[in-house]
């Protein structure tokens, strides 16, 4: 199976940051859900700019459906992306930020029409149809923003930590409801995040991330199975045995 | 192979942009300095008048601006640290001298003080207001609402939580106020001492009118370029006034802020302290007092047929000011308003944008043309305007007129759009670029709805700023259609006090009722968004 998604030798330096990204190698396979995972500061945000197209990597290659598309534009390269604070439009009503961009397409109005109508009904937002962003909650506007990125029908989503402003239960609704839009819509998702418990419950493959390098890129199963280094070990593993242990100890299913 | 994504429209936009300021700003600033020669210099500064000028306008500038940041202090502590009543209307009261020219305040008090004023004749007091006291109290009333503003900005955004906290260590409320408030206002109390200073030492309107025989600085440039059109004095006593401007601005720049909290979890919410809210009422309203003498005098002398010998009511004094030419005057004022601040509007607003969201080469320097006018003070400006586009065809059209005005007040509304844009979610014009969206659009149909207040607040500051201004404008008009500001002096001059006053009175009620116009818009939308 040809990959989605490929990306050679990858590299990124900022004046004042120094090297953010090391030559990174990596394939997307198409339909696969993968996260990007490391702390702040090891080069995720800056990964995901560089493949919609939003920043220039210094050097390397990102291929999609084996076209190089690394001097692509961003509106060019069939993907869409989520941001952390959801950047809706917020002079615009649900309805209209999700069908904004439709019009600049060259998509007609009755089908730009349908296509809004149809992803408002996917996201769940159809009472909330003719509210303005600011009176949604967090989840609500991330829905929106999820099927803002839809509506042009992209092959890959990318997410940069979308969870991170949400509270507890609204993440693990919305985990759910990731995994159901992405069945039903057969998009690739490539999920930036730092928390290593969304990660692992969310994902196909994950990708570590430290200083700019890949230090493993494997199953959740696998990855528990065989960390590649002790970074992995420590930064992953033994944070979610610590929150696992302590979840088991209030439920009062664990040992001592 | 390393690749770098260069953005040529934005380095050509920027490059524009650092060329324009350079053209509006550095070259008349320069072409100002140029015409200053040894000999030139030597003879200014051996003049008679100069040093006692220097002397006057340190003393009474100092004066002034520790009595105005002062009061302005506590009256900022007043209404927002105590539990005082009706705290939004004096706040509002206390803004009121900043929309009128100074030169108003000034007339104000000699219609008060003078040889001839109301409360001269009233307590029967001999000689008059002029000199230093003059000069101290017209300066104190028309630059405190500045350091006011400064000072309200600050304590209204303190967090709370901080007092509580100290409460709860047991530091007492005078330990609160040493330890925590003073600290915190420390860059604002440097900021507003400079601006203040700066402003006061700047200013020729108060000392002209009510300076008597003390000559400042100001007044002795003014005297020079536009009484005797010696430019060549002018631009040495000019440079002479660039000195404190750019030390506050330079003051203002590398001062580092430790005072703004960047989050308030809650607001400092003061206890009742009966004693000390009384007190703060006490000086609250004296201080308004002080504030709407001048405006009231203005009213009575109106509408008196001559006060104090007459005091039948009329309207005679508005008919005579129009007979005159003060509509033609206004509707120049009016046209030199609207022009600076669409102009100065649209220019600040591509500047923050260019610095705050799009960024790339030149946008500092772009930044720092952008607040330099703050180191530029009127009178400097347009003596260099003057000098540097005499004989071009620009000179002595309404044009440069408007463009002078528009860059001496424009740091203030371009930082206000940077602050305002740079708290707009920085990632809307990349949602832009990933959906087919250009920046253009972004920006027409998302970025400025969102900033519309601000927008308002900007072309209603420049309007206001413009409508009153005579420092910068005095160089240029005429040969330029005069301003109605510079009727006042005139009208002074010419013992013609109640078209002085009416002159003063039609400034005041446009500025008001722009601001109020912008206040109500602000506030529906506000109730709107709310809903």
């Amino acid at each position: 199976m040809s990959p989605k998604l490929s990306v050679r030798g990858l590299s990124k330096s900022y004046k004042t940051g120094g090297e953010v990204l090391r030559s990174l190698d990596f394939e997307v396979m198409d339909g696969e859900f993968l996260s990007i995972l490391g702390p702040s500061g090891c080069g995720k945000t800056t990964l995901l700019r560089i493949l919609i197209g939003l920043l220039p990597p210094d050097e390397g290659t990102v291929e999609k459906d084996g076209v190089d598309i690394t001097n692509a534009r961003p509106d060019k390269r069939g993907m869409g992306i989520v941001f952390q604070n959801y950047a809706l439009f917020e002079n615009m009503t649900v309805r209209k930020n999700i069908g904004y961009a439709l019009r600049f397409n060259g998509i007609p109005k009755a089908e730009a029409d349908k296509r809004t109508e149809s992803l408002i009904a996917a996201v769940g937002l159809s009472e909330h149809a003719d509210k303005f962003p600011r009176s949604l909650s967090g989840g609500q506007q991330q829905r929106v923003a999820i099927a803002r990125t839809l509506a042009l029908n992209p092959d890959i989503v990318l997410f940069d930590e979308p969870m991170s402003a949400l509270d507890v239960a609204t993440r693990l609704s919305m985990r759910t409801e990731l995994k159901r839009l992405q069945a039903e819509f057969g998009t690739t998702m490539i999920y930036v995040t730092h928390d290593q418990e969304e990660a692992f419950a969310l994902s196909d493959r994950i990708m570590i991330m430290d200083g700019g390098r890949i230090s493993q890129l494997d199953t959740p199963e696998n990855i528990a199975a065989s960390p590649a280094n002790e970074y992995v070990k420590t930064f992953v593993l033994d944070n979610i045995r610590a929150k696992v242990s302590s979840l088991l100890r209030f439920t009062g299913g664990g040992e001592d | 192979m390393k690749r770098g994504r260069t953005s040529l429209p934005v380095t050509v936009i920027n490059v524009s942009l650092v060329l324009f300021f350079a053209f509006c700003v550095v070259c008349p600033i320069i072409s100002m300095l140029s015409r200053i020669t040894p000999s030139g210099f030597l003879e200014v500064v051996r003049s008679e008048q100069f040093l006692p000028a220097v002397k006057n306008s340190l003393v009474t500038a100092l004066t002034a601006t520790v009595v105005s940041v002062l009061l302005s202090l506590l009256a900022a502590l007043a209404i927002y640290r105590t539990r005082l009543r009706a705290g939004g209307f004096f706040a509002a009261l206390f803004v009121l001298p900043m929309l009128i020219p100074s030169i108003s305040h000034a007339f104000g008090l000699v219609a008060l003080f003078g040889k001839n004023g109301i409360i001269t004749n009233l307590l029967g007091l001999e000689g008059g207001i002029y000199g230093f006291a003059g000069i101290v109290t017209g300066s104190v009333l028309y630059s405190f609402p500045v350091a006011f503003l400064m000072f309200s900005a600050i304590l209204r955004y303190e967090d709370g939580m901080t007092y509580r906290a100290a409460e709860v260590l047991g530091i007492p409320a005078w330990g609160r106020f040493w330890g925590i408030t003073l600290p915190y206002l420390k860059k604002t109390l440097i900021s507003a001492f400079f601006a203040v200073f700066t402003m006061i030492v700047t200013d020729y309107g108060v000392p002209l009118m009510v300076g008597g025989r003390m000559t400042t600085l100001s007044v002795l440039m003014y005297n020079r370029a536009v009484g005797m059109i010696d430019y060549d004095s002018g631009s040495v006593i000019g440079a002479f006034l660039l000195l404190p401007a750019v030390a506050a601005f330079l003051v203002d720049v590398l001062t580092p802020d430790r005072g703004q909290s960047g989050f308030v979890s809650e607001p400092v919410m003061p206890k009742r302290a009966p004693a000390r809210d009384s007190a703060a009422c006490v000086f609250c309203a004296v201080l308004g007092i002080c504030v709407l003498l001048p405006v009231l005098v203005f009213i009575v002398m109106l509408f008196e047929t001559k006060y104090p010998v007459d005091p039948t009511p009329t309207l005679y004094h508005i008919k005579r000011t129009i007979e005159r030419g003060a509509d033609g005057f206004l509707m120049n004022s009016l046209l030199y308003s609207v022009l600076a601040a669409a102009l100065g509007t649209a220019l600040s607003f591509v500047c923050a944008y260019m610095t705050s969201r799009v960024r790339g080469a030149f946008s500092r320097w772009v930044h720092l043309f952008s607040i330099l006018s703050m180191a530029i003070p009127g009178i400097v400006l347009g003596l260099s305007y003057v000098i540097f586009f005499h004989g071009s065809p620009v000179y002595g059209t309404v044009f440069i007129v408007a463009m002078v005005n528009s860059m001496h007040f424009f740091s203030s509304p371009y930082l206000m759009m940077y602050n305002t844009l740079a708290k707009v979610n920085p990632n809307l014009e990349a949602v832009g670029m990933t959906l087919g969206v250009g920046r253009l659009r972004v920006v027409r149909d998302v970025i400025l709805p969102k900033v519309r207040y601000t927008l308002c607040e900007m072309f209603v500051y420049f309007f206001v700023n413009s409508m009153m201004t005579i420092s910068a404008v005095s160089f240029l008009a005429p040969p330029a259609p005069k301003p109605v500001a510079l009727m006042i002096n005139q009208f002074e001059a010419q013992r013609l006090m109640e078209s002085a006053a009416f002159v003063s009175l039609l400034i005041l009620i446009i500025n008001v009722t722009l601001k109020a116009a912008l206040g109500a818009i602000r506030r529906r939308g506000e109730r709107k968004e709310a809903l």
